[in-house]
């Protein structure tokens, strides 16, 4: 076992073989890997605004830790009466607002470049509904009007096979081309959901009557998982998102068997 | 004897008034429990709701007759409102004033809300598809002068009252009520004739609770100002004491300033 | 099957919100069907971006709407 850890580092290590991690794992504290680059952007900003905040930990830690070593009733017998000074809380404020406003700049640059759509070529719509979501295929019409509209339903814990995610399962996925700009419509058909992929970096209320828009560019072929991100009823826990990313030929292939079969 | 006049400020040493025990507060929170359970049962179609709901209304009303009673009898016999409790008293109705400002940012925003990004069922336009609204120029407009010339007349009372001119405070207060209480026909007239109604759409239900909210305050109004015009005329609002006036001119301004806003936002922007 | 299209981005409705993109679409394809006939291409078009953007209960509710005489927007016998 322990050879066979090596190897996979080995090899991991020196590019040969790259495992991503699409779906959480135990005690999970950081990010999934990132599908687009709009999570490849949240995760850079991440780590840069972690710079700022750790900085600012170990500062203001070892004022504090200085004031209770140097400032107590042991050490000064006699106490200092002043309670302000304007220098200091002066430079405390600005400091501070200058640093936000700094790391302001990165945050809105990513969070316009978010928004922005660049023309789609596959438009997706994701309905939430209590306690399922549906999703409608309508750029293609078969030639006695079949339309591509199906549901997708959580697959029961007892129904799993070995290797299957527990809770995130489903059993229609969506398949989407890879190297696609997708556009995808998300609403609800009564209350709010929430459509969320983390490796994919999209999180998008569905809200009944209002159809919210965002845009998906995968980089990578694979299976990526998501939950309903609001809370929607006693079944709010059991509705997951699977994405499956394929290359444009097999995206092609199975909207023709999905439209023909 | 000196017993009996224990309580009376005069003897005390501090200028606080320690109020003696009383049922109302008591008997106002339960009738609010009854009024609210009433409503709720009503609004859900139950059947005693109805009688609850009014039941409790009767009640409160009943009970905040009395209690205001109490009050203005510990201030004007008791002589118990001192400068400190007054200011006390100015706080109270500042921040009484200030939730009820929240309580209309809260109906207006369901107004913005609605109106704003208008869906789909109204096609997508406000006034809402075939909903014929009121046209802000005739009886609103009349309506906002009304209130304005009133909060004219209340500042002559005001003005009146403090320079000890008790015949022309009278005058210009019951000019204020006059006004209110026309302010508030206008209003009922143009409720009977509207062409749309609390339940057949947003536009309906928007309207008549923001200004349905501010009708019921505009009468709430009115009772305060008609109370001091009584108290003015017994003598018991004078140029040095009178915050009970104060406190209604306030609350008739704050009434006055909600109906400018609604009148600029669901009158006028709300139907062009 | 057409090679991959959908309805394209479009300038007027730039925000996250596409409930009037939609809406638009759908009122621009009934009222050139209503102009040019089912079969114009314009029309065709049109049709293919509005089903693109509105869910599919969206449009079978505005046509039951449009055939009952109770769709709140714009129609032919109205303008």
């Amino acid at each position: 076992m322990k050879s066979v850890n090596t190897i996979v580092i080995f090899l991991i290590t020196f590019g040969y073989e790259v495992i991503y991690n699409d779906a959480p794992v135990l005690w999970q504290t950081g990010f999934q890997d990132p599908a687009t680059p709009v999570m490849e952007g949240i995760i850079n900003l991440h780590h840069d605004f972690i710079f700022f905040f750790i900085l600012i930990f170990v500062f203001v830690l070892w004022i504090l830790l200085r004031a209770i070593y140097f400032f107590n009733s042991r050490v000064n017998k006699v106490a200092i009466n002043y309670s302000h000074g304007t220098l200091i809380e002066l430079i405390w404020t600005i400091i501070p607002i200058m640093i936000l406003m700094t790391i302001a700049v990165p945050s809105f640059a990513l969070l316009y470049s978010i928004d922005e759509i660049i023309n789609p070529a596959v438009t997706v719509k994701a309905v939430g509904h209590q306690w399922y979501w549906s999703y409608e295929y309508s750029d293609y019409i078969g030639e006695n009007g079949e339309i591509i509209n199906f549901d997708s339903y959580i697959i029961p814990e007892e129904d799993l096979e070995i290797g299957q995610f527990r809770l995130l399962e489903v059993d229609n996925r969506i398949i989407v081309p890879v190297n696609t700009h997708v556009r995808v419509i998300v609403t609800s058909a009564d209350v709010i959901h929430s459509w969320a992929v983390p490796s994919l970096g999209v999180k998008c209320d569905g809200i009944p009557g209002r159809l919210n828009q965002i845009s998906l560019f995968i980089k990578r072929e694979g299976v990526y998982y998501g939950q309903c991100s609001e809370l929607c009823g006693v079944n709010h826990g059991f509705i997951p998102i699977v994405v499956e990313a394929v290359p444009l030929d097999n995206y092609i292939d199975w909207i023709q068997k999905k439209l023909y079969a | 004897m000196s017993n009996l006049n224990s309580n009376l400020a005069i003897y005390n040493r501090h200028p606080f008034h320690l109020v003696d025990p009383s049922p109302w507060p008591f008997m106002a929170s339960l009738s609010v429990l009854v009024f609210l359970f009433g409503l709720v049962s009503y609004l859900h179609g139950f059947k005693v709701g109805n009688f609850l709901f009014v039941f409790g209304l009767c009640i409160l009303v009943l009970t905040s007759v009395v209690w205001w009673r109490d009050v203005i009898r510990e201030s004007t016999y008791e002589g118990s409102h001192t400068v400190l409790v007054q200011l006390g008293l100015r706080y109270g109705i500042v921040l009484f004033i200030f939730s009820e400002v929240m309580l209309f940012i809260s109906f207006f925003w369901a107004f913005f809300h609605s109106s704003l990004s208008p869906g789909v069922e109204l096609g997508m336009i406000w006034p809402p598809q075939g909903i014929s609204i009121f046209d802000p120029c005739q009886v609103p407009f009349l309506n906002t002068i009304i209130l304005l010339l009133s909060g004219c007349t209340v500042t002559w009372a005001h003005h009146a009252i403090i320079h000890g001119n008790r015949n022309q405070g009278i005058l210009a207060l019951v000019f204020t009520i006059l006004l209110a209480l026309l302010f508030t026909g206008l209003q009922f007239y143009e409720y009977k004739i509207a062409p749309f109604c609390l339940s057949d759409g947003i536009y309906g239900s928007t309207f008549f609770i923001t200004t349905g909210l501010h009708g019921l305050h505009v009468i709430v109004g009115t009772l305060f100002l008609l109370v001091c015009l009584v108290r003015l005329y017994n003598y018991q609002i004078t140029a040095q004491h009178h915050f009970g006036f104060e406190a209604a001119a306030w609350y008739w301004h704050f009434v006055d300033v909600v109906w400018l806003f609604l009148f600029v936002s669901v009158y006028w922007w709300g139907g062009i | 099957m057409e090679s991959l299209s959908t309805a394209p981005r479009d300038e007027r409705f730039p925000h996250t919100n596409q409930t009037r993109n939609c809406w638009v679409r759908y009122v621009e394809w009934k009222l050139c069907e209503e102009k040019h006939g089912e079969e114009e291409s314009e029309c065709k078009k049109f049709g293919r971006w509005a089903r693109a953007l509105c869910p599919v209960d969206w449009i079978e509710r505005w046509d039951e709407q449009r055939a009952n005489g109770t769709f709140p927007g714009p129609s032919g016998e109205s303008s």
